[in-house]
């Protein structure tokens, strides 16, 4: 869920919008600079935008029964890197806001620090460390994705309670409220979004396997002499 | 598949009205709703992009009150949350609750109002021309524009997909249906990657090198559309504050 247009005070939004211009800055000149060198980029990361919204449009069963949708930004930042995911997620924010209505324009900035920035680095940083620690690429993912979706909910509620501290116990009664509201009922889902990412990356090893050693995911399996083994 | 509201921007009254004259009625709208009183003022911004929308515009009642929806959820929920309070007892409403909760929510349907109002007058691939005007970078909308292209496709395999796995009773437990929604992802991903190819290698052929060129639509701007708005944020803005 998105910080609505106009739910923000003013400077708040334009606070949020200058926080998130370097990173999204950096994601936009990345892009260049591929396209630049390689133009054929252009569809894949366009691909890759275009999936990165269509995954927010799964449905995931939650425990409750209900159902809610992904993020979609932590199998992203994944498989893209966090800086391609800060322009990315930009623009399916943008497109969020224009075809579906969710977040707004005041408030993409805000939306684009934890949907875009902070959800990715968080996300792609539990990946690196889990792997760095020995574990799998599934385990990995599990860390990486679900932790992606919680970041994201955790740094909106701290963005509101920013924008609106607490009558009588300031910023930190107002953690405890928006985190209370926003991020604790999303643990479950961002559990589920990690077995998503989890059942995800099982079939793309299966069925995709050059695409995710292409991209860095997988190492590149050594090539069999011919003849084969012995 | 589609998306009722840009359905609605294709087939609006106000289509081919230059985007740069939307930008600045929407725009203005959104920084009236930002900035001037809830009272009067969001409730004017909000009356003025309905009737917009809903008169000369000709968007659908029903697309504008479905979109609405969900933004409204998030509005009511956190408008609520930011009018408790916290203390060592328990909790409580703040003294200014109703004021407060009403200008927040006054600000926000307001703001969601007029943005509503150029989504859907407005198709994306209108305003992402408009963006290149603005100086940002054309590999940026280009990427842009074959994600708008692409997302459709992918909705619709989507919807394929899943119906196919609840016809297979994919969905039918909540172990299932998680299974049938990675399995579905990777679906689409590995779509996205071979649409992605196949354009690719086709545009190969016909001598891509550069960037995409497609011919610019001319949408000319309008004098009188661009004379109206500002008059009418100018009485807007004149009474709100004259009210207020």
């Amino acid at each position: 869920m998105h910080i609505a247009e106009g739910f923000l005070p003013p400077a708040h939004a334009v606070g949020w919008t200058v926080a998130a211009a370097p990173f999204v800055l950096h994601g936009a000149r990345a892009v260049v600079r591929e396209v630049r060198e390689r133009p054929e980029s252009t569809l894949l990361l366009g691909a890759a935008g275009a999936f990165t919204f269509v995954l927010s449009a799964i449905k995931l069963p939650s425990v409750t029964g209900s159902s809610s949708h992904p993020t979609g930004t932590g199998p992203g930042a994944i498989l893209f890197r966090p800086p391609v995911m800060a322009l990315l997620g930009t623009v399916v924010l943008l497109f969020q806001a224009l075809l579906l209505a969710h977040g707004g324009l005041t408030t993409l900035g805000a939306n684009a620090v934890a949907f875009a920035v902070v959800g990715p680095w968080v996300g792609y940083g539990a990946y690196r460390l889990v792997r760095g620690l020995g574990a799998g690429l599934l385990p990995a993912v599990f860390a990486g994705v679900a932790l992606a979706d919680l970041a994201t909910y955790v740094t909106t509620s701290l963005q509101l309670a920013l924008a609106f501290p607490d009558a009588s116990t300031g910023f930190a009664g107002a953690v405890a409220k928006f985190l209370g509201v926003f991020a604790i009922t999303q643990v479950p889902l961002a559990l589920a979004e990690g077995l998503l990412g989890v059942l995800l990356f099982r079939a793309l090893t299966a069925n995709a396997r050059p695409e995710l050693e292409r991209l860095g995911v997988l190492r590149r399996e050594p090539a069999v002499p011919a003849g084969g083994a012995a | 598949m589609s998306l009722a509201i840009d359905d609605a921007a294709w087939a609006s009254a106000w289509r081919r009205r230059s985007p740069a004259d939307k930008l600045l009625l929407c725009g203005g709208l959104v920084g009236c709703a930002l900035v001037l009183p809830a009272w009067p003022g969001s409730v004017l911004v909000a009356l003025a992009a309905v009737v917009l929308a809903l008169g000369p515009a000709r968007v659908p009642a029903r697309t504008f009150a479905r979109a609405v929806r969900w933004p409204l959820a998030f509005v009511v929920v956190g408008a609520l949350t930011a009018v408790v309070t916290v203390d060592g007892g328990g909790l409580g409403w703040t003294p200014d609750a109703p004021a407060r909760a009403g200008s927040l929510v006054g600000h926000a349907v307001a703001g969601g109002a007029a943005v509503l109002l150029l989504a859907t007058t407005t198709p994306m691939s209108d305003l992402l021309p408009a963006l290149q005007r603005l100086r940002v970078p054309a590999a940026v909308t280009e990427v842009a524009s074959v994600t708008y292209r692409l997302l459709f496709l992918l909705l619709d395999g989507l919807r394929t997909i899943r119906e196919a796995q609840a016809a297979r009773m994919g969905h039918s437990s909540t172990r299932r249906s998680l299974r049938s929604s990675g399995v579905l992802a990777a679906a689409v991903l590995t779509r996205s990657w071979d649409r992605a190819r196949r354009l690719q290698e086709g545009l190969a052929g016909r001598g891509m090198e550069t960037g995409l060129r497609v011919l610019p639509e001319a949408l000319p701007s309008s004098r009188r559309f661009v004379a109206a708005t500002l008059a009418g944020l100018t009485g807007l803005v004149a009474v709100s504050l004259a009210v207020a």
